[in-house]
């Protein structure tokens, strides 16, 4: 088992920040079940199906990791396997912080212009954690539904949380570019 | 043997050549000619039918038809010219008798002429395709009497005038009016409506209009209602004299247009005396006139009921939001009941017991009784009420009246659920304080539920009889099998299974010493014969009969809650007590102490004990002693406080709590046994056939069937479709 300490050599080795991004995607690719954590089968068979054999190969393949995050398809799955992937052993659902610290990681690279607001209603209104259905309806959201909220759906389906966000923003006056004007949130 | 030539015997044809006088058609002619004149002279006694149908005849047979007939419109038309005069000659009234009397004349003639001439009326006319005899005569007397310059538009004038003579009272001459308008139906179909009628009707409009709007700004509706009816009538009655039957609706349209359909709005609408006024004051008549006017134009039903909705609905929505109603909920539904019996009278009777009506007043109760969320804890208070003491007496007829009064508005509650929760707390608190005036009633009642509900919504309650019965089967067991007992306090226990009441927290206090002694044999009597089984005493909803001797010997029966006679009790060891002392004693808590301190100190012509200081409220420092000089005029003093009663805030916020809370496991269940029969369903439909499954309970809030559809997606048993993520499916 490689823990955390392990993983930080690793990260020096390959010259990449632990905190980086693109360590999700290894472990996308290495099927790891929790952060921070590979098991020596995980580790093996996704190095395997990567075609890294060698500390060069592994550096030369971060570039090409790091873009399929750009991959509509392929950041979905990244995204939904991150779930799962970041809970706690035998929970069901994402404690809080967690999520909000995945977040805030995912959609830097998505640039979802709402995900600073969506973690500051999360921490005001609802501190519990995020079930599985919130987190991957999230992103459907994120891509669907416009940042101006314009074309919001009330009948959509969406989950309970996430119709409470969208009563937040309106609430407190979103205006057309995603700028929350409730100056009492600083 | 001759050889002589057969001669076949030959008959010739007459060869007699008959050559005609040349001056018989003229002769024939002139003969028959004469005779018209004299038919038209009214000479006709001295003609002889025969000759003249035989001279006809001839005619016709030798071929001088032609000759015949344009004679006969000559001599008509000159003979219909001078009547034409005649007429036009007469004088002012005269007129229409003059031209009756030519007509009926003339038809006698026609009639005659028509006779002698038959056979040409069968033979020539048909085969020359002319006009037959009867038909020409009405042709020609149209043409050249009716259509007379001079004539016609006479006619049509002095008709008008006369109608309108009659519609502003006066007699006319109906019988002459009826064969004028008979003969011009006779003269043709379009006659009668081009000469007379679609004239009649204009006039008619412009009449009515000028009266309506004089009635409107003079009359108050229900006179107005009257006169236009009157007019009505008036119409129909000239109609069936002297008009067309087909003319009858044609001016009904007329009348209704004018009198009725421009002014509807403002009738409906007027202050003082508009429909409103009808409806608050119950003005049957007045309404039932209404209605059978507005029935006949379009639209006419439809504004009455619209205006009469919205009265139900603001008057039931002022009702039900008064503050000052809301004390008292009793009275309050009462007055629901009332309004309710007002309006079904009203609609049984001047509205002709239209169902529309009755939807109309189904569905506006529907909307304002929800609009006060206390209206399922009223009702059930109401029902309290009435099976406590208010049926008291009352025949078993009477008894399922009001009953079914009741269940009508309970019908009209959109959260059943509620009332369920509150029935069950207030029929728990009459079955075990025994207040209630009939088994048979209270019976009635959870059958008639039952029926509305199904099996599950009374089944709980029907549990609660089921304990009671029992109960008393156990206490003639418990007291069989304990004859030593027969000196001390007589102990009633109601054993009540925890699924059907409604749930209490379970606070004991510390009973007098001789009760729970007595309470301990009857708990080990009860578990040997049931093992397995937990009681526990609710001593927050017990009672007991004390019997008390006051300072001056002065004996009385006091009826107590448990609490209370804890209390009472302790002073039969101590003349002073203070507040702490009685609450170690009993060790009740205190909220409830302090309420049962005060309904013993403190209420006038209950007060048992004596509170020093002598001020409102109970306090910790406050000291009790027996009051020696307590009086009642009863001996039977009631001091228990079990009566069902409104909640107070804080209760009811904690009773909505419970009904929310009881929802979610309905939700949820409905949601799973929608979706295991359709397997998959989109989002907007499930939703929709929850709501309709839990319609007879309650409204469901879409927010919380989301929540719980959420819920269920966590747990596995539903799952989001990977393409459309608004398509839920079922997971086995």
């Amino acid at each position: 088992m490689i823990f955390a300490d392990g993983i930080t050599l690793l990260c020096n080795d390959i010259q990449v920040d632990p905190q980086d991004i693109v360590m999700l995607v290894l472990s996308w690719h290495m099927k790891a079940g929790t952060m921070c954590e590979f098991s020596k089968k995980e580790f093996t068979e996704g190095l395997q199906s990567l075609g890294i054999d060698s500390l060069d190969k592994f550096r030369e393949k971060i570039p090409s990791m790091r873009s399929e995050l750009k991959d509509e398809q392929k950041f979905r799955e990244i995204y939904n396997f991150a779930f799962g992937w970041a809970k706690e052993k035998g929970q069901k659902s994402l404690a809080l912080d967690t999520a909000i610290g995945m977040w805030q990681l995912l959609f830097a690279e998505k640039q979802w212009p709402l995900v600073d607001h969506w973690c500051q209603f999360l921490q005001a209104r609802h501190n519990k954690a995020i079930s599985r259905d919130t987190w991957s309806q999230l992103l459907e959201f994120a891509k669907t539904v416009s940042s101006n909220l314009s074309d919001y759906d009330a009948e959509g389906a969406w989950p309970y949380l996430i119709d409470e966000f969208v009563d937040y923003l309106k609430e407190n006056g979103v205006n057309q570019h995603g700028q929350i004007n409730d100056s009492s949130l600083n | 043997m001759s050889n002589q030539k057969k001669k076949h015997f030959q008959i010739e044809a007459f060869k007699h050549k008959v050559v005609m006088d040349p001056k018989y058609p003229d002769k024939t002619w002139k003969i028959l000619e004469d005779a018209i004149h004299e038919i038209y002279n009214h000479n006709a006694s001295g003609l002889s039918f025969e000759e003249l149908y035989r001279n006809a005849y001839n005619m016709v047979l030798h071929k001088f038809g032609e000759r015949l007939y344009s004679g006969l419109v000559a001599t008509m038309t000159v003979h219909l010219k001078d009547i034409a005069q005649s007429i036009e000659a007469a004088q002012g009234g005269s007129f229409l008798e003059e031209l009756n009397r030519k007509w009926n004349d003339h038809n006698k003639a026609l009639q005659m002429i028509r006779d002698i001439l038959m056979y040409m009326d069968r033979t020539y006319v048909p085969s020359a395709r002319k006009t037959p005899v009867h038909e020409l005569g009405l042709n020609l007397w149209r043409e050249n009497v009716i259509y007379s310059s001079q004539i016609r538009t006479r006619l049509l004038n002095t008709l008008l005038e006369l109608i309108h003579s009659e519609r502003t009272g006066e007699v006319i001459d109906r019988g002459i009016m009826r064969n004028i308008t008979k003969m011009l139906m006779d003269l043709g179909p379009s006659v009668y409506e081009h000469e007379f009628e679609k004239h009649f009707t204009n006039v008619s409009a412009e009449f009515y209009q000028v009266e309506s709007q004089r009635f409107i700004e003079c009359c108050d509706c229900g006179d107005y209602l009257k006169k236009a009816e009157r007019r009505l009538n008036e119409e129909m009655d000239r109609v069936s004299h002297y008009l067309d039957p087909e003319t009858e609706k044609k001016i009904n349209k007329v009348v209704e247009e004018q009198m009725i359909e421009n002014h509807m709005l403002r009738l409906i609408h007027m202050e003082n005396s508009g429909l409103v006024n009808m409806l608050c004051d119950d003005k049957y008549e007045d309404l039932g006139r209404m209605y059978t006017l507005f029935r006949r134009v379009t639209d006419g039903l439809l504004k009455i009921r619209e205006v009469m909705t919205s009265h139900i609905r603001e008057s039931g929505k002022q009702l039900v939001t008064d503050p000052e109603r809301l004390k008292d909920p009793v009275e309050f539904v009462q007055r629901l009941l009332d309004e309710k019996d007002k309006y079904d009278k009203i609609i049984n009777l001047p509205f002709n017991n239209d169902k529309s009506f009755q939807n109309a007043l189904n569905s506006s109760f529907e909307y304002f009784i929800n609009l006060n969320p206390r209206s399922p804890e009223f009702i059930s208070l109401f029902v309290d009420d009435k099976l406590r003491k208010g049926l008291k007496g009352v025949n078993e007829d009477d008894v399922e009246v009001t009953l079914d009064k009741v269940m009508m508005l309970f019908r009209y509650l959109q959260e059943k659920d509620v009332f369920e929760k509150y029935y069950k707390q207030h029929l728990a608190k009459r079955l075990l304080s025994g207040k209630t005036v009939s088994d048979d009633a209270e019976r009635s009642l959870i059958v008639k539920l039952k029926t509305e509900c199904g099996y599950q919504f009374t089944s709980k309650l029907e549990g609660m009889f089921t304990d009671m019965k029992t109960s008393q089967d156990t206490m003639q067991g418990f007291y069989a099998s304990h004859p030593d007992l027969g000196d001390g306090p007589t102990l009633t226990v109601q054993v009540l299974t925890t699924g059907s009441w409604p749930t209490q927290s379970s606070i004991t206090c510390n009973l007098p010493a001789e009760i729970s002694a007595l309470c301990e044999k009857f708990r080990s009597y009860y578990l040997g014969t049931h093992t397995g089984r937990r009681l526990s005493w609710q001593t927050n909803m017990g009672f007991a009969d004390l019997k008390a001797t006051f300072g001056k010997g002065q004996k009385h029966e006091l009826n107590v809650s448990t609490y209370q006679m804890c209390v009472l009790m302790l002073f039969n060891n101590a003349d002073k007590l203070s507040y702490k002392e009685i609450e170690q004693a009993t060790e009740i808590p205190a909220p409830d102490l302090k309420r049962c301190l005060q309904s013993l100190a403190l209420v006038k012509g209950r007060n048992v004990l004596r509170k020093e200081p002598m001020s409102k409220d109970v306090v910790e420092d406050d000291a009790f002693f027996v009051n020696d000089k307590f009086s009642s005029k009863l001996y039977k003093v009631k001091i228990g406080t079990v009566v069902a009663q409104k909640e107070s805030e804080p209760e009811k916020q904690e009773t909505r709590q419970r009904v929310e809370e009881d929802r979610k496991p309905q939700i949820e269940a409905a949601i799973v046994r929608i979706m295991k029969s359709r397997k998959q369903l989109d989002h907007n439909n499930l939703i929709a056939e929850v709501t309709k499954q839990l319609q007879s309970r309650f409204l469901a809030n879409p927010t919380e069937v989301k929540k719980r559809i959420e819920s269920l997606i966590e747990r596995d048993f539903l799952e989001r479709d990977d393409n459309d993520r608004k398509l839920y499916r079922y997971l086995a």
